[in-house]
């Protein structure tokens, strides 16, 4: 694709994005909506802009970004951990199968409850929750790379001298690499979503606890700013990923 | 020199049903010889190159090289296989490096004998390319320079050329050809064209349709180095490939019944 | 035989197997906050015979199953659109990117503000959960179509939209089924959470009461209750998808759980 095509089809990603804040602006400045239900863009972008200056506001951020890193990072570790000792080990295989089967569809937010009782109301149990809920994509998909990994690849590997052991980290590992970011790219956005509502249930810190304090005083500008930050950081957060991607799957053909 | 004696591989589908893909196979091939195993499609010939790479164990029977029974695959005996299986998140200097790394080839050496074959099989330039940005043909030389460089006694070729167009397949017959008549190394080669087989080897193994039995060895005793410009006029060329054509005829028409 | 039958009763082997190592880990904490799994197990029936308990979370599962049925008529033709068409899929796709990692039940608060706690909040917040995985696979299914399958369609005659309904939403019906799965299963879990923000009625807002209250047995018990619920739609969903589309090949689907 050359450059133009892909500006124009930029610009036209961006008209419904621009519609929908002029519409936004048009209810409230036409007075269709009180600004106390919905303010208009402007006064929430400059809300936004003069909090992000605020060293409260970053505490807060801080606090949401270090659960969702916290959260994320286990769910890594041990997705792709059990995913890969599932698609090699036979018997990890039928052990993990079921259990996941019946853990992958099972409400986690559910298990919530559970969580503050068993590990209290601070950081712990949100991390704990963030995990348990980017743990599966994350898991099925190093399982499913791992287990899709060409027969021949592993032979050309035996052939050339790769003991039976190191082929699981010489050729399994990097072969699901792509399998593996899908997964991880899913989990990141499942772990934005999953750290705000656990903060909004219970928190006294973080964006979701923003909003809610917000909403409990029904200042509609600050129930705004903490959703636009939480959007914007997965969107940079995913774009960091893809970053990633393109730069550990530069030698993979396109998906 | 490779013995395959008594093989017969058995394959449980799904359910309890057997396939018998190979049965009672023994055949000895001669260090430095090319011998080609030629059959329909599904007459196990490749279940029989993985036997001898240590891919697959045989159901019955055994596979020896230089007098030593195949327990598992080795560098002795390196696979090049139709669908390429180059790695990749190697770049083109990667993947032939591989295996003079993984025998303990010191960096600097390694990265200078690959740097040679990449050249020898004609890709000077593309050492730093990734395989996706390669055409079919090329990967297959990279293939083949990544096996070369860990310097097999014998190559296993499973339908090499099969995804290519004739017209790199024929450029790369003639490329191997060259190679091979400078190191001598033993080839089994295993492709369902006829005229592959006969331009390349020195014997050609013809098998039958499921279950896989040889049902004839044909000496092919034409004078090397080949030319194929005039081989395709030789009337003994013409000879091999239309008795072996028969040959294969016959077991095709086997396999239809029901 | 017999393997056959344990794999079969794997799950079931699974889920025993979760509740014995919950009771063994209750007993060896042995604190009042994590009853064990025999006590919250008890516990279920006296919720599930209690009328209230009951019409709350019938009245869930009714929101639920309306907002998932109008997602899927607003999801599904508009990810198909998206998949044949680039000028439709540029047009969508940023917009989808922004609005992927809000969390839908976060909007709770603002739509409550907008359309009061009726059922009219709750549904659109469901609504807004499911249709974005299922615009996403939607798109997936119909960008994968083959080209050549649709000129043959036209060589036969068929005209865009039908081609639209014979060809694409066929061929990319294995993948929109996946979208449905993780969507049905996002569709409770929103369905939860939201009325855990909303704390008004509904499956959430007995379990947070009871947290509230200190009634622990209850709070594990609607646990398994939902629990259950999620794992046995998921179930049931399966077995319909794996029936609809027995034509295709084996794929790789994740059921997602996530708000």
């Amino acid at each position: 694709m050359n450059a133009r095509a892909l500006t124009s089809e930029v610009l036209l990603g961006i008209i419904p994005i621009a519609l929908a804040v002029a519409l936004w602006q048009a209810i409230s400045s036409f007075g269709y909506a009180p600004v106390t239900l919905l303010p208009p863009p402007g006064l929430v972008f400059s809300r936004l802009a003069q909090q992000l200056g605020t060293s409260n506001f970053q505490h807060e951020i801080a606090s949401t970004l270090f659960r969702l890193f916290a959260g994320f990072s286990i769910a890594v570790i041990l997705g792709v951990g059990i995913g890969l000792a599932a698609a090699t080990n036979p018997v990890v295989n039928a052990v993990v199968r079921p259990i996941v089967r019946v853990l992958a569809p099972l409400p986690k937010v559910a298990l919530y409850p559970a969580l503050l009782l068993l590990l209290g109301f601070g950081h712990e149990s949100k991390i704990t929750l963030v995990a348990a809920d980017a743990l599966f994509p994350i898991l099925l998909s190093t399982y499913y790379g791992a287990s899709m990994v060409e027969q021949k690849l592993i032979w050309s590997a035996m052939a050339a001298g790769t003991p039976r052991r190191q082929i699981l980290f010489k050729v399994v590992l990097p072969a699901a690499v792509p399998s593996i970011l899908t997964g991880c790219r899913i989990g990141l956005v499942i772990s934005c979503i999953v750290v705000f509502l656990a903060e909004m249930i219970s928190s006294t810190d973080g964006l979701g606890h923003m909003l809610v304090t917000a909403a409990r005083t029904f200042q509609a500008v600050d129930m705004f700013v903490p959703l636009i930050t939480i959007s914007l950081l997965g969107l940079i957060l995913n774009g960091l990923l893809q970053g990633l991607r393109s730069y550990l799957l530069r030698g993979f053909p396109e998906v | 020199m490779i013995e395959i004696d008594h093989v017969s591989q058995i394959f449980r589908t799904s359910g309890r049903q057997a396939h018998l893909a190979l049965s009672d196979i023994s055949l000895t091939i001669e260090d430095g010889a090319f011998v080609s195993i030629l059959g329909p499609s599904g007459c196990g010939k490749s279940t029989l190159l993985y036997i001898v790479g240590g891919f697959v164990s045989p159901t019955e029977g055994v596979a020896r090289v230089k007098g030593r029974a195949i327990t598992g695959p080795g560098p002795d005996r390196g696979p090049v296989f139709q669908e390429f299986a180059l790695f990749p998140w190697k770049t083109v200097l990667g993947n032939v490096m591989y295996g003079p790394r993984q025998q303990g080839v010191k960096a600097a050496e390694a990265d200078a004998q690959s740097r040679r074959l990449i050249e020898m099989v004609g890709l000077k330039g593309f050492e730093n390319f990734y395989p996706k940005e390669l055409s079919g043909g090329m990967k297959q030389r990279v293939a083949l320079a990544r096996t070369l460089a860990y310097h097999p006694a014998v190559l296993l070729m499973d339908e090499p050329f099969g995804a290519l167009d004739a017209h790199t397949r024929t450029r790369l017959q003639n490329d191997l050809l060259n190679i091979w008549e400078r190191d001598r190394k033993t080839v089994l080669f295993v492709t369902h064209s006829v005229d592959e087989a006969v331009f390349l080897s020195d014997k050609v193994v013809v098998m039958t349709r499921a279950p896989g039995r040889i049902k004839q060895i044909v000496d092919i005793e034409l004078p090397r180095p080949r030319r194929r410009a005039e081989l395709l006029l030789d009337p003994r060329y013409q000879k091999y490939v239309v008795e072996i054509e028969r040959m294969i005829d016959d077991t095709s028409e086997d396999g239809l019944r029901p | 035989m017999m393997a056959r039958v344990l794999s079969r009763l794997a799950p079931l082997l699974a889920c025993l197997g979760l509740l014995a190592i919950w009771q063994a880990g209750s007993l060896m904490l042995n604190t009042e906050s994590f009853p064990t799994a025999i006590e919250a197990v008890r516990a279920v029936p006296s919720i599930l015979g209690d009328r209230e308990s009951v019409i709350n979370i019938l009245d869930s599962l009714r929101r639920m199953a309306i907002a998932f049925a109008a997602a899927l008529l607003f999801a599904i033709p508009l990810g198909l659109m998206m998949g044949r068409s680039r000028l439709v899929a540029s047009f969508f796709n940023p917009l989808l990117m922004i609005t992927y990692p809000v969390p839908k039940a976060a909007l709770m608060p603002i739509i409550m503000l907008w359309l009061g706690v009726g059922d009219l909040a709750k549904m659109l917040v469901i609504f807004l959960g499911v249709s974005l995985p299922v615009i996403y696979h939607s798109f997936q299914g119909a960008k994968a179509v083959e080209e050549k399958m649709l000129w043959s369609g036209a060589a036969m005659g068929l005209s865009a939209p039908q081609r639209m309904i014979r060809i694409v939403l066929p061929a990319a019906l294995p993948e929109i089924l996946t979208g449905c799965r993780t969507g049905l299963v996002l569709a409770l879990i929103t369905m939860v959470t939201s009325e855990m923000i909303a704390r008004q009625s509904g499956a959430g807002n007995i379990l947070f009461n009871a947290l509230d209250m200190g009634q622990y047995d209850t709070v594990y018990a609607m646990i398994i209750i939902i629990g259950a619920m999620g794992i046995g739609l998921d179930a049931a969903f399966e077995k319909l998808r794996s029936r609809l589309v027995r034509w295709s090949e084996p794929g790789f689907d994740i059921p997602l759980s996530f708000a």
